[in-house]
């Protein structure tokens, strides 16, 4: 492998692992903090990336040689918030009807019965986005500040998915940590007893539900620019559970071990075994990577289910709320008979009352 | 265009056939174990090759029906106790135990399509004349492929109200801990419902491939959403509810193939299912009333 071509292979994969650490954050808000089993979320990076592709390919015509909808030119960021607000947009639709109380199990399943039926009807529609033959000819963005074609181009556009990662690391890191976030997870942890404690569970699912899904159709929108094409092989569910994997791997609900996972399943396990040798028939390899996403996925479950690098306690008083601690024990056991006679003298009164 | 829709009718009976064999034995497996296990999938697909094997082996005919079968009940048996239950018995909730289904789905039907080159392989199957009925189009091998689903039916529900093991079928399908309480050996009960369940899908996928004719490696994903649908529309562990839940789907989804192009009929079976999980009374609940409990 001469320089050039490692040169360009490099930043192809610190742009890929870009994107795949976007998406995963995207969904561990929605499993790890909110535990929704979203099995279709590859539908909504989908969005994006078909959203930000017909932005910018312009208008369709008889030379263009694709078949898609409602083609124009729009400036690169529009385009990017555009796919943001598709993902964003799908998710509601879904919500809508995926995110009633039900059984955790038959979520999953009609999740993953969803991204099967739209990837399904992508195939079969092609007036949409031209089928299986997918968009392509999508170009690449910024050609005015760095040559296209250059590997120049590839390492600032690997730099500006990283600037967005961090920008939207800051974003999930607050959001997780904020009260919303607290009622996120009570709500995982224990419905009925968030919802008695007055959190509308159902609301609180499809805010976090749009907003992974607006993550998505980022990572989507990043995704297309670079590899200047994008079809239906590109978003089977099976790539939602790689990215479920990543997440069990690296640390539910906890997005510094998600750059882990990710590192390790999407970088270690499937763009690593492209470098090599290539033995067998074509496409031996990508068979053999899903049976090993599958192994790992049970490893995970049965020898460490909270991933490497596990959630993180959340102490009551960094919420200025009182603290739980117990007193320390002589200052306890100083104060105990005193406090036991008040609580008993309590006690009695309470008894007194309803006696009279 | 109404002998299309005749002819539809009598292209869904045969597809409904075809589904109620495989939602017969995901119903009575959901129904008694409550585990949604996508990995049945798979072992139509392995029931398939199976007979695929055996014809390139020289078996040819209905005996292949009976290896598919076997097939079916050692794969199910391997997945069920040896995968399902060592992970049901860590304590984990549905949700993880649909993942770790999906998980083995993937890893089996990769496994497959790596050791077979990733092709698609035609199977060769005698279908015989055609015959016509109520302007319905029938060949010979069909009527058999919806006899075969009437045997099945007959005899399973012979078996679950003639039989004590039926009875004990029934009662822990309904009602695990008080079948339990009752003296019923609620395990040895789920294994008959491994091995029925599994003969099941071993001779659906035979079935599926005598009708289409071609296996590959996704065969069985591909077709497990109907299954699902039917299974649980027909309410889980019923296999009379499984069987009528079949025929709607399938004469449904031929209607849509007839009017719209056979991708939208996949469209229109997978959109069955989405509708049926989310309108069944055990899918959508109020909350306190779920059914959660694993029996393995």
């Amino acid at each position: 492998m001469s320089f050039s071509s490692l040169d360009f292979y490099l930043a192809t994969v610190v742009v890929i692992f870009g994107v795949d650490v976007l998406s995963a954050w995207g969904l561990n808000l929605q499993y790890g903090y909110a535990g929704i089993p979203n099995f279709s979320f590859i539908v909504f990076q989908a969005a994006g990336a078909y959203t930000a592709a017909i932005l910018t390919l312009g208008p369709m015509t008889a030379t263009s040689g694709q078949t898609y909808v409602a083609g124009t030119h729009v400036p690169f960021p529009v385009a990017l918030l555009a796919a943001m607000a598709a993902g964003a947009a799908l998710s509601a639709v879904i919500g809508v009807f995926a995110m009633k109380r039900m059984r955790a199990d038959y979520q999953a399943a009609i999740l993953l019965i969803l991204a099967l039926i739209l990837n399904q009807f992508i195939v079969t529609d092609t007036s949409l986005f031209n089928g299986t033959s997918g968009l392509a000819n999508v170009s690449r963005p910024l050609g005015s500040l760095v040559n296209p074609s250059t590997t120049g181009w590839q390492w600032a556009y690997a730099a500006l998915v990283w600037a967005i990662c961090a920008v939207v690391l800051f974003a999930v890191q607050r959001l997780s940590r904020s009260s919303w976030g607290r009622a996120l997870r009570a709500q995982r942890d224990h419905d009925a007893a968030a919802a008695a404690l007055g959190c509308n569970v159902v609301a609180l699912k499809m805010q976090v539900f749009v907003i992974g899904g607006a993550i998505a159709g980022l990572s989507g929108g990043l995704l297309v620019f670079y590899l200047q094409a994008f079809n239906t092989a590109s978003w089977g569910y099976e790539e939602t559970l790689a990215i479920f994997v990543s997440i069990l791997i690296g640390g539910v609900a906890n997005n510094w071990g998600v750059i882990l996972g990710t590192f390790l399943v999407q970088i270690v396990f499937v763009e690593v075994p492209n470098l090599l040798p290539q033995f067998g028939y074509i496409g031996l390899v990508d068979a053999l990577e899903w049976v090993v996403i599958g192994l790992l996925w049970m490893a995970a479950i049965a020898l460490r289910p909270q991933g490497v690098i596990p959630e993180r306690r959340v102490r009551a008083e960094r919420f200025g709320l009182p603290a739980l601690r117990r007193a320390p024990p002589v200052a306890a056991a100083a104060a105990a008979p005193g406090q036991q006679g008040a609580h008993e003298e309590r006690l009695g009164a309470a008894g007194g009352a309803s006696r009279r | 265009m109404s002998s299309v829709v005749v002819e539809s009718i009598g292209f869904g009976i045969v597809d409904a056939s075809i589904i109620s064999i495989g939602a017969m034995g995901f119903s009575l497996q959901f129904g008694l174990t409550n585990v949604f296990n996508i990995a049945y999938g798979t072992v139509l697909t392995l029931g398939a090759f199976a007979a695929y094997l055996a014809e390139q082996w020289g078996v040819v005919g209905w005996y292949d029906v009976l290896i598919g079968a076997g097939v079916g009940v050692i794969a199910t048996w391997l997945i069920g106790k040896g995968i399902l239950a060592t992970f049901a018995r860590r304590n984990l909730g549905l949700f993880e135990l649909i993942t770790v289904s999906l998980a083995v789905e993937l890893v089996v039907q990769y496994s497959v399509d790596a050791a077979d080159g990733e092709q698609l392989f035609s199977y060769s199957f005698d279908q015989g004349r055609a015959l016509r009925f109520l302007g319905m189009v029938f060949t010979v091998t069909e009527v058999e492929i919806i006899g075969v689903a009437v045997g099945a039916f007959v005899l399973l529900e012979c078996l679950l109200r003639l039989t004590r093991t039926g009875k004990a079928l029934r009662a822990v399908a309904e009602e695990p801990r008080l079948a339990r309480a009752c003296g019923i050996p609620t395990s040895r009960i789920v294994n008959v419902a491994w091995v029925l369940s599994g003969a099941l899908a071993g001779v659906a996928g035979v079935v599926y491939i005598i009708n289409s004719l071609t296996v590959s490696a996704f065969t069985g994903t591909d077709f497990l959403p109907l299954l699902l649908a039917a299974a649980i529309l027909g309410r889980a562990g019923s296999v009379t509810g499984a069987v009528v839940a079949s025929l709607a789907i399938g004469i449904a989804t031929q209607l849509v193939a007839a009017v719209g192009g056979t991708g939208y009929s996949t469209i229109a079976g997978f959109g069955i299912l989405v509708l049926v999980l989310l309108a069944r009374p055990g899918g959508v609940t109020s909350g306190l009333a779920l059914k959660t409990e694993v029996t393995l």
